[in-house]
């Protein structure tokens, strides 16, 4: 628990709160060592993914992704003029990551922490070589995604990417091609594709590859833990990345029609 | 030729006959292939290929912008950019634009003055002539069509533009200076 500071911008509550224990919380404790098998999915199979581009009125883009209990809006504003910073040739890109505090299991604080920015940082880069920088000099664009469930750290940033890059295009700023990303894990020597929490906490280590599968290229990998075969991992995402873009690429047509 | 909708990445297939296009906004090149970098439909203006883009974007050289006097001084005219090429910026994010003395007009450069050309608050169409500095972009009313498009007198009544350098206020008949815009349908 972080040192309790008085915020005087907000409302303070109590200045230490647990989340509850249940009975059978703590009855699977004891049998969480051994990860389940999936039931109702094989190991190369993702969750269904709902992509609607544009809710967000007042964004220039926006996108709302889900896969099953991961939820994620992500809003587009620019190219807008950047404020406070020197005279450069090309244009910035800003990504911004922030959890709602009821999107976990246990409440996070409103207050920026440093997942959020690794989680943003992860997304920057798997965007940034795929946005035409040098068609909006001297602006910005800044990209903000809000996570409203989580199930999951992997699963957020392999979402927040398709949703941001969906997003671009949504915004009419001028990319190389759609960034689709894909997350995996190492059970029991076995790669698993799209992890969820309870299963990315009892892997060995996880991968998030990101890609265009238009050009066939690799934009950002992204490993934690032990990979005792990476590139097969990376085979199995890269081949997933291509049904994903099948799903963003209809979701974009249908939202242009 | 128009095919259908194309997403950004997806290579673009040209017609077998006839020259290499040249590459307008929403395409480029990468290795020998020409990719879509916008969604939407390609076509060809003249010998250029393009897909159109309806977004908000921002100023570049050449583009005409309108937007508002927001500060004065002797040697330059802020103004605060929030239509670009005709299509409005979002609330915001308006950028921000300078025109100097010297870009006032195409004539008689050494005896404009700022007073006598713009005032705070009035609307301004002006075309961009570069990228300026770190915080504006230069651009020039110097063409007869750009310049001030509504202003309002000091009694708050819209001003009617009665030559290139006056506008008279309807309410009290009071002459002001400004450097005016020729209405687009006189050209």
């Amino acid at each position: 628990m972080a040192q309790y500071v008085f915020d005087r911008r907000r409302n303070n509550g109590p200045e230490d709160s647990f989340p509850p224990v249940f009975d059978s919380d703590l009855r699977s404790v004891a049998s969480k060592s051994e990860p389940k098998p999936r039931k109702d999915r094989s190991p190369l199979d993702i969750r269904p993914i709902f992509l609607q581009p544009g809710l967000i009125t007042q964004a220039t883009g926006s996108t709302y992704i889900e896969t099953e209990r991961t939820k994620i809006a992500c809003a587009i504003y620019g190219p807008r003029q950047s404020k406070n910073t020197s005279f450069h040739e090309k244009g910035r890109l800003n990504v911004e990551v922030k959890f709602a505090p009821y999107s976990c299991q246990r409440r996070r604080s409103p207050m920026h922490d440093a997942e959020d920015r690794s989680i943003a940082m992860a997304i920057h880069q798997a965007l940034v070589s795929s946005v035409r920088l040098e068609t909006f000099p001297k602006a910005t664009i800044d990209i903000f995604i809000t996570i409203i469930e989580t199930d999951g750290i992997e699963g957020c940033v392999a979402a927040g990417s398709i949703a941001a890059s969906t997003a671009l295009t949504h915004a009419g700023i001028e990319i190389v091609g759609l960034v689709i990303s894909c997350s995996a894990a190492i059970i029991n020597s076995e790669v698993w594709l799209d992890p969820t929490d309870e299963e990315s906490s009892s892997s060995n280590g996880t991968l998030v590859l990101s890609c265009m599968p238009a050009l066939q290229k690799v934009t950002s990998v992204w490993q934690k833990g032990r990979m005792e075969r990476k590139f097969q991992c990376m085979k199995a995402c890269q081949n997933r990345s291509d049904d994903i873009h099948a799903v963003v690429g209809q979701a974009l047509l249908e939202a242009a029609r | 030729m128009s095919v259908g909708t194309v997403l950004p990445g997806q290579p673009i297939t040209l017609p077998a006959r006839g020259p290499a296009p040249q590459l307008g906004t929403g395409v480029y090149e990468r290795d020998g292939q020409i990719r879509a970098s916008l969604l939407g439909a390609p076509h060809f203006d003249g010998s250029t290929l393009t897909i159109s883009r309806i977004q908000p974007h921002i100023p570049v050289p050449g583009s005409v912008v309108i937007g508002f006097v927001t500060r004065m001084s002797p040697l330059q005219a802020l103004m605060s950019i929030t239509v670009v090429d005709g299509v409005p910026l979002p609330s915001g994010e308006e950028f921000t634009g300078v025109i100097r003395i010297q870009d006032v007009r195409a004539t008689e450069k050494d005896r404009v003055k700022i007073g006598e050309s713009f005032r705070g608050g009035d609307v301004v169409r002006s075309q961009v002539i570069s990228l300026g500095d770190a915080r504006s972009y230069f651009v020039t009313t110097a063409r007869n069509d750009l310049g001030v498009i509504f202003a309002t007198s000091e009694a708050g009544v819209t001003l009617e533009p009665v030559s290139w350098q006056e506008m008279r206020c309807p309410k009290t008949g009071k002459l002001e200076k400004r450097k005016c815009a020729k209405p687009l349908d006189m050209a």
